[in-house]
């Protein structure tokens, strides 16, 4: 009885002593918040160097991944042997060397010209597992050597996030360059401007249907806001929608079987559906207010757009099948030109306080409200690169108003149009 | 027929007798007593969090790494301070009954000559010797008041010397420095360290993801500082994610001093300071 009992105490007292806590620490943020980058130069395989080829490759190559915000680059000044050698196979290259220089992957390429050919070689590797990630060989003209670092670029952003780049798309918007403002197309990084329309008069508002073949806008030409419709790659064009009165900011639906506009043929601007035709299909919208800017969601079932049903101007969502209207801004006198991310969970749009427009995105349930810009100067016409990842936005910083293109949480804006033009209007085309 | 005593011839005949009562009530209370004043009840009480993370002192290996001491220990700063005052003739200029008639030929750098009034011969030579007295002592706290001035000079020089070698943008005591100082925790240097290896853009993850995103790996490392095994026991289920904890471990598979001892820990990695800071 009484060793039983002893037996008993001693367990007791001996139990919190053997229960041992595991070792266990947390890391709770990355000690470094992007990824370093080994980038050389392009290197000829024929030894003689064509600096104009190499050196613009390299620009437009660094300048997109720099955009990303994906990437730390590894100082050039430190780069080692290695970067001046031809090697693009994983056993040819000094991954220790890479290491010593805290680069986490590292982008090789090289080049050769092949009679009237350009071909360019491009890798990246992970420099940590000593493997090649992907790699590509373009074959073309030397004036095409922008358009491969753009691919090459977005190649890069898919080997490391999954998703492709959107550097390879194009952004359309509205120019006066030559006087009228009329629609221009320019690369992602502003390069390579191109006036699409000649109408001498004033074209605004452009959209490209969602597979990127016509971009809708409208022009004055023919004295009143009509929609057109252009094919980009032949340049032919049609009047879409010429209803009395304002034939506005025509958005083709996802399946690219309606558009939808602001049309105020019975007097008060109201959100339509019309079809490719033209023809009138289905009135959205259906209030004493004004109602406009309608932004398709990418599953082609509800339209933002905006009203000041409500008294001051708001962002609302239209279910497109029952007709049901739920109001998404709640805050501000005054929101505008709403846009629809292509992943579908947040709507970019710009809401004016004190006297100044500014960019701001939303959740599609009201949540999580993000400003994007802080002035000075207004930032307006927000759209969604193609992968969502960034935004472009015409903004007036004192002077003439310019497109930018910044990341999606408002970070790396950086301006692609020169300031001796006013543009405005940006909308960014689906993957070229 | 003798008389049969009671308790043997009845139930009670088993019941232990008082000597067995009071060695068990002596030992129960000598067990207490053990109990009570033994460490298991306070270690109980008080157990220490399995790491303890000092956001604004983060505890590492090398405190002092590669800087200078900007707080010296005690030890440290009566050194100085006794060498100043080792001579013992070296008066403070500030203090003013013993400083002020000596230190005023200095300031004139000749001499005071003889005063006026001469003395009888006796005390003339008395005099004379006093001043010699005199004159040593001042040379004496001039010299020591070099000495520590140039102790001085030697410490800022080391100080700003030291300075220009470490980055401006490691904290004391990082792993970016070197030195020898025994650490204060080898838990949280390998903590430190795995982090510092670790890279991750947010913009390769969704925002919604980044809250609430974690893994856990087992880590084993020898007390060479060599990373002998490790495993990702739950992956987080994103291929990015989880991609950058493994180049981490690889990048952080030696560590850069040797540890007390082997090592196994359970590191969980998360974004919840990324959240916070993205909000």
């Amino acid at each position: 009885m009484l060793l039983r009992c002893l037996a008993v105490i001693f367990l007791c007292l001996a139990l919190p002593c053997t229960a041992l806590a595991a070792t266990e620490i947390e890391i709770s943020s990355p000690g470094e918040q992007t990824i370093p980058l080994g980038l050389t130069k392009l290197l000829s395989e024929q030894g003689t160097r064509a600096d104009r080829i190499a050196d613009e490759f390299d620009e437009v190559l660094g300048a997109d991944l720099d955009l990303s915000g994906l990437f730390r680059f590894v100082d050039p000044q430190s780069f080692l042997d290695d970067a001046g050698r031809i090697g693009l196979f994983s056993n040819q290259v000094n991954f220790p060397q890479w290491r010593l220089l805290g680069a986490e992957t590292l982008i090789k390429g090289t080049y050769h010209l092949d009679g009237d050919n350009l071909v360019v070689e491009g890798r990246l590797f992970d420099v940590v597992n000593r493997r090649l990630l992907t790699g590509r060989r373009y074959v073309g003209q030397p004036k095409d050597i922008r358009r491969m670092a753009h691919a090459f670029a977005d190649l890069v952003l898919k080997a490391l996030t999954g998703e492709e780049g959107p550097f390879s798309s194009r952004i359309a918007y509205i120019s006066n360059q030559t006087g009228d403002k009329e629609l221009w197309l320019m690369d992602v990084d502003g390069k390579r401007p191109l006036r699409l329309t000649n109408h001498r008069s004033i074209v605004l508002n452009p959209d490209f249907s969602p597979r990127g073949k016509e971009i809708l806008f409208t022009s004055y030409r023919a004295n009143n806001p009509d929609l057109y419709r252009k094919e980009i790659y032949t340049g032919k064009e049609a009047k879409l929608s010429y209803q009395p009165g304002l034939n506005v900011a025509g958005r083709m639906s996802p399946d690219e079987r309606e558009v939808a506009l602001t049309l105020s043929k019975d007097g008060n601007p109201e959100i339509y559906l019309i079809s490719t035709s033209g023809r009138v299909r289905k009135r959205i919208t259906d209030s004493w207010g004004i109602d406009s800017d309608p932004s398709w969601s990418p599953d082609g079932g509800s339209i933002a757009f905006v009203s000041n049903r409500q008294g001051n101007p708001h962002v609302f969502i239209a279910d497109i099948f029952t007709g049901k209207t739920t109001r998404l801004t709640t805050r501000g006198k005054y929101n505008a030109t709403p846009a629809w991310s292509p992943k579908g969970d947040r709507i970019t749009f710009t809401r004016q306080e004190n006297g100044r427009f500014d960019i701001y995105t939303i959740n599609i349930d009201g949540s999580d409200e993000r400003r994007l810009t802080f002035g000075p100067g207004n930032s307006e016409h927000p759209r969604w690169s193609p992968d969502g990842r960034f935004i472009v936005f015409s903004w007036d910083k004192g002077g003439n108003r310019a497109i930018y293109v910044m990341r999606a949480d408002g970070t790396g804006s950086r301006r692609l149009t020169s300031l001796e033009s006013d543009c405005r209007h940006p909308a960014w085309s689906p993957r070229w | 027929m003798p008389a049969v005593p009671l308790h043997r011839n009845n139930a009670f005949h088993n019941e232990p007798k008082f000597g067995h009562f009071l060695l068990v009530s002596l030992i129960v209370h000598g067990l207490i007593w053990i109990a009570f004043t033994g460490d298991w009840f306070g270690a109980r009480v008080n157990p220490k969090p399995p790491i303890f993370v000092d956001l604004i002192h983060k505890p590492v290996l090398n405190p002092q790494a590669g800087r200078p001491d900007p707080r010296p220990s005690k030890k440290q700063q009566a050194a100085p301070v006794k060498k100043s005052v080792a001579t013992p003739v070296a008066p403070k200029a500030e203090t003013k009954p013993e400083v002020k008639p000596l230190a005023k030929p200095a300031k004139t750098a000749k001499p005071k000559p003889v005063p006026k009034p001469v003395p009888k011969p006796d005390q003339r030579q008395e005099k004379k010797v006093q001043s010699a007295i005199d004159e040593i002592r001042q040379r004496q706290a001039r010299e020591a008041e070099r000495d520590a001035l140039k102790d001085k000079l030697a410490k800022l020089r080391e100080s700003v010397g030291a300075a220009a070698t470490v980055p401006a943008d490691v904290p004391v005591g990082m792993p970016d420095g070197t030195g020898d100082e025994a650490g204060v925790s080898a838990l949280a240097f390998v903590q430190a360290f795995i982090q510092q290896n670790w890279a991750l853009s947010p913009y390769l993850l969704d925002r919604s993801q980044i809250a609430n995103i974690e893994a856990k790996a087992v880590l084993a490392y020898s007390s060479a500082g060599t990373l002998v095994r490790y495993r990702i026991d739950t992956p987080s289920g994103d291929p990015q994610f989880d991609d950058s904890l493994k180049k981490a471990i690889i990048k952080s598979q030696q560590l850069p001093q040797p540890l007390p001892k082997d090592l196994e820990l359970v590191v969980i990695f998360n974004l919840k300071e990324m959240a916070a800071t993205r909000r």
